[in-house]
C-alpha cells in the first residue's frame, strides 16, 4: 500500500471570492454548492497583460449597484460592477497636480460605502494614496455610459509623508478616520473630514543592545469596525505592534511573530482576534487583548502571503499569497477547507462574498 | 512466562488450523525464534508464489509466440514516479497564462535573445579545498561567466555591484567543512534568488574516463520541470546559458529533475555508424554524417562526460534578491509538505 497522508479537504460553504493578480486579471472563484462545495475559477475578466498589473482594489457592496474599484499600475483607476465585470468608469490620472511619474505607483485605494441619495447621477468618493505619499480623495460622477470621464465632483490631494515610502493605508470602519504607514513612515492617522493629522505614533526606544531598528510597516488594519483608535500594525521585522491613539505614542503591545516580514494583517468582527500573514507562508490567528498566539494554520503553504480577508458571515478567512493559490481556512478549527490553484501568482486579493440569494456580502483585505 | 509461551502456542495451533482463517502476521508474535520461524516460512511461501507466477508467464508468452498470436501485455510496475500524486500546477501545454507569465517575468529578456546573459560567480566567505576546483570547472562549464573573490563583502553590496556592472546573474556557492554544499542563483536586477543543496560532487579529474570539454556553447537539456515552480526554475537555469547553442561543438549539459532531484551532468556526445561498409565518421564533425545512415549501420552517439556532476536541491525561492530577513519567499519547503512519499514540488 502507498504511504500516504493526505488531508482530505472538506468543502466550503457557498462563497464567491474575488482575486486580482500581476498579469491584471481578476478571477471570480465560486463555491457553488451548499455543502461540500468545491471552489472552482468561474470567470476571468481582463486579459494577461503584466503592464496592467493590479496593484489596490476596493469594494463597495452596496445592495444595489455594488461597485469594485481597481488601481493598475501606470496610475489608472477602474471602476466594474463586481457581479459581471463590465467597466463602469476610468480614471487614468487621479493625482491633479503634475503629471504622474512612472514610479510613483499606486499603493492604497478606498472607496467610500457613503449612500448618495441622488440617484440620477451617482457618485463614488476614492481615496488613493501612493508609494511617495500623495494621498487624493476624489468624488467622480459615475454617468450610464461608459465614458473615460475625469469630471470631479470634488477632490483634494495633500502629502502624507515628507519622505520614505507609504506601503500600507487603510480606511476605519466609519470612513471619517484613515491611516497610513511604509518604509521610513511611523504610521499616521489623519481626520478625513479635515484633512489633518491628527496622531503619529512613536518607535519603541532602543533595546538593550542599543540597537535601534528602521521603521518600516508592511501592513496595518484597524481592529475593529466601529473605534478609530485601535489599530494592529506588521512590520517587516516580524513584530506585529498594537496601537491605541487615545493612550500613548508608542505601541501598546508588540510581539515578534516568526522570521519574515508581515505581509497581511486582518481583523476578525468581534473586534480583538486578528490573522497575520508573513512572508514564508504563515497563517496565524492572535488575541490581541493579550498578545497571545491563537494557533497557526497549517496547510502547505508555501509562499508568501499577501492578503488575508475574512468572510463577514460563515467562520471563514481566505489568503492568498505569492504561490498562487486561493486558500480558504475554517477559523475555529485552523484548518484548510479547500485551496484552489491560480495560473499566475497573486499580487493581491480583494475578496467578495456573495451568498445564494444575490446579497452581496464584502469583505475587503 | 507463562504467558507468552501460552501465546506462542495458541499461534502455532491456530496457524495448522486456520490456514486461511486468520492471518497471523509474524509481527504480533513476542518470541524471536518463533517469529523469525513464522516470517521465514512466510517469504518462502512467497518467493515460491512468485516464481510460480513468472513461469506462467513465460509460458503463455512463449506459446502465444509460437502460435502466432499476440504475446499477453506486458504489466507495467509501479514506481513512484507512475503513482505520483496529482499536481494541480503542471503546466499545460495549451496555458495562454503561462505564456502571458512568461513574457512577464524576470528572464524573459535572455530567453528572448535580446541581452546576453553574464555570470558573476563568487563564493561564501570562507572557502577552502574543493570549493575552488568546483568553481573553476564551473567556469569552463557556463560561458560568459566571471570569478571574484569574495572577501568580506556583504552580500547585498555584492549584488548592488554586479547590477552597476549588468551582470544578469549571481552565483554563489557555499562551503561547509571544506566542501560545497549549497548554491545560490541570484538574477539580476531583481530577479529570484534560488537556494540549492548541494550535493555528490565530483569533480573532473575523478570522473573515470573524463574528456576535456571546448569552449563552444553549450547544448541545455531541461529534463522533467512539470510545474509551475519546476518551470521557473528551468527557464531560471536557462537564464545562465546563451540562447544560441553550437551544436557543431558536440557538447550538452543537462539538468535532469527526478524526484526533486536536479542532476547536473556534462558531456560531449558524438554520432557513429556502427557499421563497417562506410569510412571512418569518428572523426567526422559535420552535421551531415550524423543524419547519413547506411543500409546496413544505425546511428549511435557516444557520450563522453566532462566537467563535474553534481545534484541539487531546492531549499527556497525567493521573489526578490538576497535578502533573508525582509523578503518574501515565493515557495519555501516546510516539513509539513513532506506527508506523503509521492508528492513533488518541481
Amino acid at each position: 500500500m502507498p504511504r500516504t497522508s493526505t488531508l482530505e479537504c472538506p468543502g466550503c460553504p457557498p462563497i464567491r471570492a474575488l482575486t486580482f493578480d500581476v498579469l491584471g486579471l481578476v478571477k471570480v472563484t465560486e463555491a457553488r454548492s451548499k455543502e461540500g462545495g468545491i471552489p472552482k475559477v468561474v470567470d476571468r475578466w481582463g486579459e494577461p497583460d503584466s503592464s496592467k498589473c493590479i496593484l489596490a482594489a476596493s469594494i463597495d457592496d452596496r445592495k444595489s449597484g455594488p461597485l469594485l474599484a481597481i488601481a493598475r499600475k501606470g496610475g489608472l483607476i477602474e471602476i466594474l460592477n463586481p457581479l459581471n465585470g463590465h467597466p463602469c468608469l476610468s480614471i487614468s490620472n487621479i493625482i491633479d497636480n503634475g503629471p504622474q511619474p512612472g514610479d510613483d505607483a499606486i499603493v492604497g485605494l478606498h472607496l467610500f460605502k457613503k449612500q448618495n441619495l441622488d440617484l440620477s447621477s451617482r457618485s463614488c468618493t476614492l481615496l488613493a494614496c501612493t508609494t511617495k505619499g500623495n494621498a487624493s480623495m476624489r468624488s467622480v460622477e459615475l454617468t450610464s455610459s461608459h465614458a473615460d470621464s475625469t469630471s470631479s465632483v470634488s477632490s483634494r490631494t495633500w502629502n502624507v509623508c515628507a519622505s520614505g515610502n507609504i506601503l500600507c493605508s487603510q480606511v476605519d470602519g466609519n470612513e471619517n478616520y484613515a491611516l497610513f504607514g511604509g518604509k521610513g513612515v511611523e504610521v499616521n492617522v489623519w481626520d478625513l473630514e479635515q484633512g489633518t493629522k491628527i496622531w503619529t505614533a512613536k518607535s519603541p526606544p532602543k533595546n538593550s543592545l542599543g540597537l535601534f531598528t528602521p521603521t518600516w510597516f508592511t501592513s496595518a488594519t484597524f481592529l475593529s469596525k466601529d473605534d478609530h483608535r485601535k489599530f494592529v500594525a506588521g512590520t517587516n521585522s516580524h513584530q506585529v505592534r498594537l496601537y491605541d491613539i487615545s493612550a500613548q505614542r508608542r505601541p501598546v503591545i508588540s510581539f515578534d511573530f516568526r522570521e519574515t516580514p508581515i505581509k497581511a494583517v486582518a481583523e476578525d468582527q468581534d473586534g480583538y482576534t486578528i490573522y497575520i500573514g508573513n512572508g514564508s507562508g504563515d497563517l496565524a490567528s492572535v488575541d490581541m487583548r493579550t498578545g497571545k498566539l491563537l494557533g497557526c494554520f497549517l496547510g502547505k503553504c508555501s509562499g508568501s502571503i499577501r492578503s488575508i480577508a475574512r468572510h463577514p458571515e460563515l467562520p471563514v478567512i481566505a489568503s492568498c499569497g505569492l504561490d498562487s493559490y486561493l486558500r480558504f481556512w475554517d477559523i475555529k478549527t485552523r484548518k484548510l477547507l479547500s485551496a484552489v490553484c491560480y495560473q499566475i501568482i497573486v499580487m493581491s486579493n480583494y475578496l467578495n462574498l456573495l451568498f445564494r440569494s444575490c446579497y452581496v456580502v464584502n469583505f475587503l483585505c | 512466562m507463562g504467558a507468552k509461551r501460552k501465546k506462542s502456542e495458541e499461534v502455532g495451533g491456530d496457524d495448522e488450523v486456520g490456514g486461511g482463517k486468520k492471518q497471523i502476521l509474524p509481527s504480533m508474535i513476542k518470541n524471536k525464534e518463533k517469529r523469525s520461524a513464522v516470517h521465514a516460512k512466510l517469504k518462502h511461501q512467497k518467493k515460491i508464489e512468485k516464481r510460480k507466477k513468472a513461469k506462467a508467464r513465460e509460458a503463455a508468452e512463449k506459446r502465444a509466440l509460437e502460435l502466432g498470436e499476440e504475446p499477453p501485455a506486458k504489466k507495467i510496475p509501479h514506481t513512484i514516479e507512475n503513482t505520483r500524486e496529482f499536481d494541480e500546477t503542471v503546466c499545460k501545454p495549451d496555458d495562454e497564462e503561462l505564456f502571458a507569465g512568461n513574457d512577464a517575468d524576470e528572464f524573459s529578456s535572455i530567453l528572448n535573445r535580446k541581452s546576453d546573459p553574464k555570470i558573476l560567480i563568487t563564493t561564501c566567505r570562507f572557502n577552502s579545498t574543493r570549493g575552488p576546483a568546483f568553481i573553476s570547472e564551473l567556469l569552463s562549464v557556463i560561458p560568459n561567466a566571471h570569478y571574484y573573490k569574495r572577501g568580506t563583502y556583504d552580500l547585498k553590496k555584492i549584488v548592488e555591484y554586479a547590477k552597476k556592472k549588468d551582470f544578469t546573474s549571481l552565483i554563489v556557492v557555499h562551503t561547509n567543512r571544506r566542501e560545497p554544499d549549497g548554491l545560490l542563483i541570484i538574477g539580476l536586477p531583481d530577479g529570484p534568488t534560488a537556494h540549492f543543496k548541494l550535493s555528490k560532487l565530483v569533480l573532473r579529474k575523478d570522473v573515470k574516463n573524463h574528456g576535456n570539454p571546448t569552449s563552444h556553447i553549450p547544448e541545455l537539456v531541461l529534463n522533467n520541470f512539470t510545474t509551475r515552480l519546476g518551470h521557473r526554475i528551468g527557464r531560471m537555469i536557462q537564464s545562465l546559458f546563451p540562447q544560441a547553442p553550437n551544436f557543431g561543438g558536440r557538447r550538452v549539459v543537462t539538468f535532469h529533475n527526478q524526484r526533486d532531484f536536479i542532476f547536473f551532468r556534462h558531456h560531449r556526445y558524438i554520432f557513429e555508424s556502427k557499421e563497417s561498409k562506410q569510412g571512418d565518421s569518428k572523426g567526422n564533425k559535420d552535421k551531415d554524417a550524423k543524419g547519413e545512415k547506411s543500409s546496413q549501420g544505425k546511428v549511435v552517439a557516444r557520450l563522453q562526460e566532462c566537467g563535474p556532476r553534481f545534484t541539487l536541491k531546492l531549499i527556497s525561492l525567493q521573489h526578490g534578491t538576497f535578502d533573508t530577513k525582509g523578503g518574501e519567499y515565493e515557495w519555501v519547503h516546510k516539513p509539513e509538505m513532506d506527508t506523503s512519499r509521492r508528492r513533488f514540488f518541481l
